[in-house]
């Protein structure tokens, strides 16, 4: 699939803009703070992920403003054309239209358009808290199955609806507390199962690419492993949950479940958090973008838009060449503040200058 | 240019209704102001008509007038073996639109969501319950909404009637889910209703 065209208006630093994209690589070029970043991030959301940079929405529109709009054209690689039409509310809901039918969640854009996101920030991934972890399972499990999003975003609120409940009863199970735990559990035991089954088989099904990524990436044959961390056992989790009941109602919280698990990485045996330099954590840290981009393209047969934030300049020059022979087919959008990447050949640059913020509009 | 205390009061109390954001209120408060008095009026006198004598059926929690029961409570042709759970009155207008149910409804006055602040206490399913035995209901159709709180209210409803001799059932699936019973079209509703299946309490 390709991004034809953004058109931005209000949206971060762009009072007004328009971009057309070839099929092939572009570099997006400019010094620091020249939108480069914010020009992706407005990519990235017409694929339905939100913000690149996990921000809350008002923080993307441009200030003094009250709302943002990001329009775009993507071609399908079914030959399917898609108009992509977002208005982003400072406050209140946002408005996203798919070819001019109003859809009810932003999330249903992936549908339309599905992209990989590589950003400095990656490192998190190997060396952050498990919810960094969490999240890109979940986000390559949305990719390649874009209705399985249902399943988070229900666990998501079933979760909020339980922990609610548990505050509510301020440390006592009374009849009202126990049945609406009841209730609560049930759903949340589902919903559960299903995602850390969900979860688990993608993971196996991605083992195998990390290993071949994170070789090509540093240059070395290594053994990657990948081990699903469960925040309970084998039992079903309506066992679990209610094995935690009493816990979990004296702290407040759901102490179990899929929002507690986490996925260790070891390489050559060797926890990749705690052992690992900082090399082999970048090297992995890409190899987990490349390996669920190539997850989504085997399940779904589409080829991802790869969105390459600032990647290359945090990598010493080795690493870097390697990426940039890695990177699959398929239209690639790349920032940098120096020059394009040694080893990639830009079809395309897109130079980003004039004022670093555009002035106020009269 | 600001707008004097009288019409900011009007855009002001048009913004607190459901649906209504700032820029709403402000052009149906211009537009109240712009038509002649009468029409204004007959708005006027329709909502303070409807405040005083709209009531809340006592047996079913729908919509009624005077206090009393409500029409189809008080229709004695209707099935009183069968009872449709719903989460508000609108979805009784749905219901009946498809003229498929021949029973009586019971109103739980929303649905189960903690985050929203409707707990357990908020909805009717002890009334609910209540008029099982009085009443002598056979089977109980849970319409909830298809969306994860209606479907939490079914289980909700399902527990309380576990003990209750009577057969539970949900309205069958095909409705779009996370949607609105409100909305969906007569025919899919009218499936619905006729392809339910017997639930447990979860
Ligand atoms: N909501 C906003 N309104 C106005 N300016 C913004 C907004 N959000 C970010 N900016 C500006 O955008 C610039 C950063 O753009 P960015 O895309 O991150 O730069 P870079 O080219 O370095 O990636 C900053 O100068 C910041 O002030
Ligand atoms: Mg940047
Ligand atoms: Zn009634």
């Amino acid at each position: 699939m390709n991004v034809e065209s953004v058109s931005l208006a209000d949206f971060r630093s762009y009072p007004e803009a328009r971009f057309t994209f070839t099929p092939g690589l572009t570099a997006v070029l400019g010094s620091n703070g020249r939108g480069k970043t914010n020009l992706l991030e407005a990519v990235g959301f017409m694929a339905g992920i939100g913000s690149l940079r996990g921000v809350p929405d008002e923080a993307l529109v441009r200030s003094g403003t009250d709302a943002a709009v990001v329009r775009g054209e993507i071609a399908a690689d079914d030959g399917r054309q898609f108009l992509v039409e977002i208005e982003i509310a400072r406050t209140g809901r946002n408005r996203v239209l798919l070819n001019r039918q109003r859809v009810s969640r932003l999330r249903e854009l992936a549908g339309a358009l599905t992209v990989t996101v590589f950003s400095p920030d990656d490192l998190q991934l190997v060396k952050g808290s498990p919810a960094h972890r969490r999240r890109w399972l979940d986000e390559a499990l949305v990719a390649c199955h874009p209705a399985r999003e249902s399943v988070r975003a229900d666990l998501d609120r079933i979760l909020r609806q339980r922990n609610t409940a548990l505050r509510q009863a301020r440390g006592r199970i009374s009849p009202d507390i126990a049945v609406t735990l009841d209730v609560w559990d049930a759903k949340l035991a589902a919903a559960g199962d299903q995602l850390r089954c969900l979860r688990r088989e993608l993971l196996s099904g991605l083992v195998p690419r990390l290993a071949a990524a994170y070789a090509v990436v540093a240059g070395a044959a290594t053994e990657i492993s990948a081990d699903y961390a469960s925040s309970w056992g084998p039992e079903p989790l309506a066992e679990a949950l209610a094995a935690a009941r009493s816990d979990d109602v004296r702290r407040g919280v759901t102490t179990v479940g899929p929002h507690r698990d986490d996925v260790s990485f070891e390489i050559d045996g060797l926890a990749a958090r705690t052992h690992a330099s900082q090399g082999e954590q970048r090297s992995l840290a890409l190899a987990l973008r490349l390996a669920a981009d190539g997850e989504v393209r085997a399940r779904r047969s589409v080829k991802p838009v790869l969105l390459l934030d600032d990647v290359f300049s945090e990598l010493d020059p080795g690493r870097a060449g390697a990426l940039a022979l890695a990177l699959p087919d398929g239209q690639k959008i790349l920032t940098s503040a120096t020059g394009v990447p040694p080893g990639c050949s830009a079809d395309q640059v897109l130079l980003l200058d004039g004022p670093a913020r555009s002035p106020e509009r009269p | 240019m600001s707008y004097s205390v009288t019409v900011q009061t009007l855009i002001d109390q048009l913004g607190r209704l459901p649906g209504i954001g700032p820029k709403s209120a402000q052009r149906v408060a211009l537009h109240l102001l712009k038509v002649p008095a009468d029409d204004a009026n007959r708005l006027a006198r329709a909502i303070t008509e409807a405040k005083e004598k709209v009531s809340v059926c006592p047996r079913c929690f729908n919509l009624s007038e005077d206090g009393a029961e409500c029409a189809v409570c008080s229709d004695p042709r209707r099935d009183g073996t069968l009872i449709c759970v719903v989460e508000e009155p609108s979805d009784i207008v749905a219901v009946e639109r498809t003229q498929e149910f021949r029973g009586r409804y019971h109103v739980l006055q929303g649905a189960f969501s903690p985050i929203d602040g409707v707990g357990v206490d908020r909805l009717r399913v002890v009334e609910l319950c209540d008029r099982i035995v009085a009443e002598g209901v056979e089977e109980v159709i849970i319409a909830t909404n298809p969306n994860l709180e209606g479907e939490a209210t079914a289980t909700l409803v399902a527990r309380y009637l576990a003990p209750h001799d009577v057969r539970i059932t949900r309205i069958a699936s095909g409705l779009p889910v996370g949607g609105d019973l409100e909305y969906a079209d007569e025919l899919t509703l009218g499936r619905a209703l006729e392809g339910r299946r017997a639930v447990d309490a979860g």
